[in-house]
C-alpha cells in the first residue's frame, strides 16, 4: 500500500512538473510568435475613412503610393468612428511604443495637441519637397504650422458653410437662391406655408455649429472669427450675442420638425423625398446625393450660406506622421509626399467628392459640385478668406463644450439658455485662457 | 511523508493559481490603482507626463453639474432596469410556464433580442426612433395615434425613457430565461399542495412560486445594479449622451471627457467616482452571493 501511494505521488509530481513546463512553453511560444508577427506587419496608415466614397478614396491614394513607392509599402487600418475614437487608438499606440507610420488627423489644435506632447515627427523635408507654399491655400498652411514648423499634410479640404437645396421644390414654389438673410427667410417662409419644412439639421456637436459660424462671421467679421479662436473675444460680448440672435431669427426658427432626432444622412433623406427644401451641410452631402440618385446642378444645387459671401469655411483631413520607429519613416515620407502630390490628390478626392487642397490639380478632374466649390475657394483664397473649422482653432475642451452648447441654443433658443451658453462658454475661455492654452493660427 | 505531500499539493495548487491570479492583478487590480493615481493628475493622454494636482479633479468634478445631471441618470436607469425589465421577463416567464402552445417558439422570441450585440441594437432603435419616418412614429400614425409621435431621441425630456424603451426590448429576454429556468426548477409539491388545498393560479404564484424564485430574483436583480452603472455601449451608440449631455450617464462622460476632450485625470476621477458608488449598490448583491456559496459549501 505504502508502495503504491510512493509511486502514486512521483507519478503526480513528475505530471504536475511536465504540465507546467508544457504551460510555460506554450506561454513562451505565444508571446514569441505574436512578436514576430508584429515584426513582420507592414507600415499602417490609420484612418477613420471606414466605408463608401471615403474607404474608395483611401484605398485609391494607398494604391498610387504603392505603385510608386514598392519598396515602402503601405496598408491602412480602418478606425471605425471619427476623431475621438482614432485619438484613443493613438494613445494607447503611443503608451505601447507601436504607433502607426501615419494617420489622419484634423487640423489646427488636433495637430497642436500631439506636438505639445512630443507625438510628431515635423514634415518640413517632404513640405518643402513638395512645395507646400506654392501649392496649398494659406488658410490651410496656418493650420498645420505649429511652432514654425510644419506637421501635416493636407488631403482633402470640405466647404461647410453652403446650403444644398432640392431644385424641383425650388422651381415648384418660384424661390431664387437666397443671397441675404433676408432672402433666406423669405424664403424658408414660403416653403413652410406650402408645407414642405424649410431648412434641415441635425443632431450632434458638428452640425449646428457649423450652421452657426455664417451668423458668427456675419455678426465678428474675419479677424474677429480669429481673434474667438485666439480667445480674445469674451463669449458674453456683443459680437457672440448678436452672432446668436442672429441664428437665432434666421436658421433655428426655420429648422425642419424633429431634426434634433435626426441623423445628418436621414436629413439629407427628407431633402431627397421632399420633406425638407434646404439644409446647410458640408459638401459630402454630394456625395449622398448622388449615392442616391441624384445628379447635381439637375437634381440639387446649392447656395454660399448669407453672411458668408466671399469667405470659405472648410474643414479638412491632414496626414500626420507619429514619432515612431526610425523603420517607419522612409515609408511615412513616402506616403506623405505621394499624398501631397498632384496624381495621389486626385486618387483620393476623385471617389471622395471633396477638394484637392493641392491647387495645381486639374479642375477637370471635378463634378460640377466640386468645380463651383472650387472656384469659391479660389476666389476666397485671393482675399486670405479661406476660414478653418473654428472647432479646431479652439483648445479641444473648449470646441466640443462650443459644439455641445450651440446645439442645446438650436433645440431651445430661449433667452434663459442664451444666457446660460455664454455664461458657459465664458467660464471656460477665461479657464484656457489662464493656462496659456489659446494659439495665435 | 504526510508533510511531503501537502508541500506537494500545495505547490499543486499554487503553481495552477499563480496563471489567474497573475491574469487577474495585471488586468483588474493594477488598472483600478493605476486610474487612482492617474485621477490625482492633469494629463491629456497624448504628452508622456502628467502634472501631479491632487484632489482638484475631484473637486472640479463634484462642483459640475454635468456630473450630477449623469449620476442622475445612471440612478434613473437603476430604477428602471432594478423594476421594469425584471417584471416583465417575469411576467412572460409566468406565461409560457403554464405550458401554452407554441412554448419553444415563443421561449425563442423572448430571448432572440439579448443575442444581438449592443451597437446592432442601437442601429435598430436609431432607425426606429426617427421620428418622421421610423418605425414607432409610422406605426402610431397607422393605428391613428399620430398625435402620440415624439422626437424620440432629439427631445431632452424624453430622450432617456426612448433609450430604456429599446434596453426593455434588448434585455428582457435575459431575466425571461433566468425566471423561467427557476419557474420549472421549482419543486411541484409545493404548487401541488397549494392547489389541493384551494389556492387559485394567482395566490400559488405569489404565495409559493415567486418566494421559491428568490435565488433567480437575487440574479436579476444583481445584474440588473451592474448594467445600470456600467451602462455605455446603447447610450454612446445612439445618442453620444445627447441631445446636449441629456441622455449622458457617467460613463459616457468618462469617455467624451478622456478622448473627446483629452482630460485623462478628470476622466479617471469619474471612474473612481463611479467604481465607489457602483460599489456600494453591488457589495450587497456580492456579500449576498458570497454568502450564499459559503452555506452551500458548509
Amino acid at each position: 500500500m505504502g508502495l503504491r501511494v510512493k509511486i502514486k505521488s512521483i507519478w503526480e509530481e513528475s505530471f504536475m512538473k511536465s504540465a507546467a513546463l508544457r504551460w510555460l512553453g506554450a506561454t513562451l511560444g505565444l508571446f514569441v510568435s505574436t512578436n514576430v508577427a508584429l515584426a513582420d506587419r507592414s507600415p499602417e496608415v490609420w484612418h477613420y475613412f471606414a466605408a463608401g466614397s471615403e474607404l474608395a478614396a483611401i484605398n485609391g491614394l494607398m494604391e498610387y503610393s504603392n505603385k510608386i513607392h514598392a519598396d515602402t509599402p503601405v496598408i491602412g487600418r480602418a478606425i471605425p468612428g471619427n476623431v475621438v475614437e482614432l485619438r484613443r487608438q493613438l494613445q494607447t499606440a503611443f503608451l505601447g511604443g507601436n504607433p502607426p507610420a501615419v494617420y489622419q488627423s484634423a487640423m489646427g489644435y488636433e495637430l497642436k495637441t500631439f506636438v505639445d506632447g512630443g507625438r510628431l515627427r515635423p514634415i518640413d523635408d517632404v513640405w518643402a519637397a513638395a512645395k507646400g507654399e506654392e501649392i496649398f491655400p494659406k488658410g490651410v498652411q496656418r493650420v498645420v504650422k505649429v511652432g514654425g514648423k510644419l506637421w501635416g499634410i493636407p488631403v482633402d479640404i470640405s466647404i461647410i458653410n453652403n446650403i444644398f437645396y432640392n431644385k424641383a421644390i425650388f422651381e415648384k414654389y418660384g424661390i431664387e437662391p437666397p443671397r441675404d438673410w433676408a432672402q433666406l427667410v423669405a424664403a424658408c417662409k414660403k416653403l413652410r406655408d406650402n408645407g414642405i419644412e424649410p431648412l434641415g439639421d441635425a443632431s450632434g456637436p458638428f452640425w449646428s455649429l457649423y450652421n452657426f459660424y455664417a451668423p458668427l462671421l456675419a455678426s465678428a467679421g474675419k479677424d474677429g472669427y480669429y481673434a474667438i479662436a485666439q480667445g480674445k473675444v469674451s463669449f458674453k460680448g456683443p459680437e457672440f450675442r448678436k452672432a446668436l440672435e442672429t441664428y437665432r431669427d434666421t436658421l433655428v426658427v426655420n429648422y425642419a420638425k424633429n431634426w434634433s432626432g435626426k441623423t445628418w444622412t436621414q436629413t439629407a433623406d427628407d431633402v431627397i423625398n421632399g420633406h425638407t427644401g434646404m439644409f446647410m451641410m458640408g459638401v459630402w452631402v454630394s456625395a449622398y446625393f448622388k449615392e442616391h440618385g441624384w445628379q447635381p446642378g439637375k437634381d440639387f444645387d446649392f447656395f454660399p450660406a448669407p453672411g458668408t459671401d466671399n469667405s470659405v469655411l472648410i474643414q479638412m483631413d491632414v496626414f500626420a506622421e507619429p514619432a515612431g520607429p526610425d523603420k517607419t519613416v522612409a515609408t511615412a515620407r513616402n506616403f506623405m509626399t505621394a499624398a501631397a502630390s498632384v496624381e495621389g490628390q486626385v486618387a483620393f478626392n476623385v471617389p471622395k467628392g471633396a477638394l484637392a487642397p493641392n491647387l495645381k490639380v486639374d479642375p477637370s478632374i471635378y463634378d460640377y459640385t466640386g468645380q463651383r466649390t472650387l472656384q469659391q475657394l479660389k476666389n476666397a483664397e485671393t482675399s486670405d478668406s479661406v476660414l478653418p473649422n473654428l472647432f479646431f482653432l479652439l483648445p479641444t475642451k473648449l470646441g466640443t463644450e462650443l459644439g455641445v452648447q450651440i446645439e442645446k441654443f438650436a433645440i431651445d433658443p430661449s433667452a434663459g439658455t442664451e444666457e446660460s451658453v455664454m455664461e458657459t462658454l465664458e467660464a471656460l475661455r477665461l479657464e484656457l485662457a489662464e493656462q496659456n492654452a489659446f494659439v495665435k493660427w | 511523508m504526510k508533510r511531503l505531500g501537502y508541500h506537494r499539493t500545495t505547490a499543486s495548487f499554487c503553481l495552477f493559481l499563480a496563471l489567474p491570479v497573475a491574469l487577474f492583478v495585471t488586468f483588474y487590480i493594477y488598472p483600478i490603482i493605476s486610474t487612482l493615481c492617474l485621477s490625482l493628475y492633469d494629463w491629456d493622454g497624448i504628452s508622456p507626463k502628467g502634472t501631479f494636482i491632487g484632489l482638484r479633479n475631484y473637486f472640479t468634478l463634484f462642483g459640475q453639474a454635468r456630473f450630477y445631471h449623469a449620476l442622475l441618470n445612471n440612478l434613473q436607469w437603476l430604477f428602471f432596469l432594478i423594476f421594469i425589465p425584471t417584471a416583465l421577463g417575469l411576467a412572460l416567464a409566468a406565461m409560457l410556464d403554464r405550458g401554452m402552445r407554441g412554448e419553444s417558439f415563443f421561449r425563442v422570441v423572448f430571448f432572440l433580442p439579448f443575442t444581438i450585440p449592443a451597437v446592432a441594437v442601437a442601429a435598430i432603435w436609431r432607425w426606429m426612433y426617427e421620428p418622421t419616418h421610423g418605425l414607432v412614429t409610422s406605426f402610431l400614425e397607422v393605428i391613428g395615434l399620430a398625435s402620440w409621435a415624439q422626437n424620440w431621441l432629439g427631445d431632452p425630456k424624453i430622450v432617456n425613457y426612448a433609450l430604456m424603451g429599446a434596453m426593455l426590448w434588448w434585455t428582457t429576454g435575459f431575466a425571461f430565461l433566468v425566471f423561467f429556468a427557476g419557474l420549472r426548477n421549482l419543486p411541484i409539491e409545493c404548487i401541488e399542495a397549494a392547489r389541493l388545498e384551494g389556492a387559485n393560479a394567482w395566490q400559488i404564484f405569489w404565495r409559493v412560486s415567486f418566494p421559491l424564485l428568490w435565488p433567480s430574483t437575487i440574479v436579476v436583480l444583481g445584474m440588473a445594479s451592474i448594467d445600470a452603472m456600467r451602462l455605455f455601449d446603447i447610450v454612446w451608440a445612439t445618442t453620444s449622451g445627447g441631445p446636449a449631455y441629456a441622455s449622458e450617464v457617467l460613463a459616457t462622460q468618462m469617455y467624451d471627457v478622456a478622448f473627446g476632450r483629452l482630460e485623462m485625470g478628470r476622466a479617471s476621477a469619474i471612474s473612481v467616482c463611479l467604481f465607489v458608488i457602483s460599489g456600494a449598490f453591488i457589495m450587497p448583491y456580492i456579500r449576498y452571493l458570497s454568502n450564499q456559496v459559503q452555506e452551500n459549501a458548509s
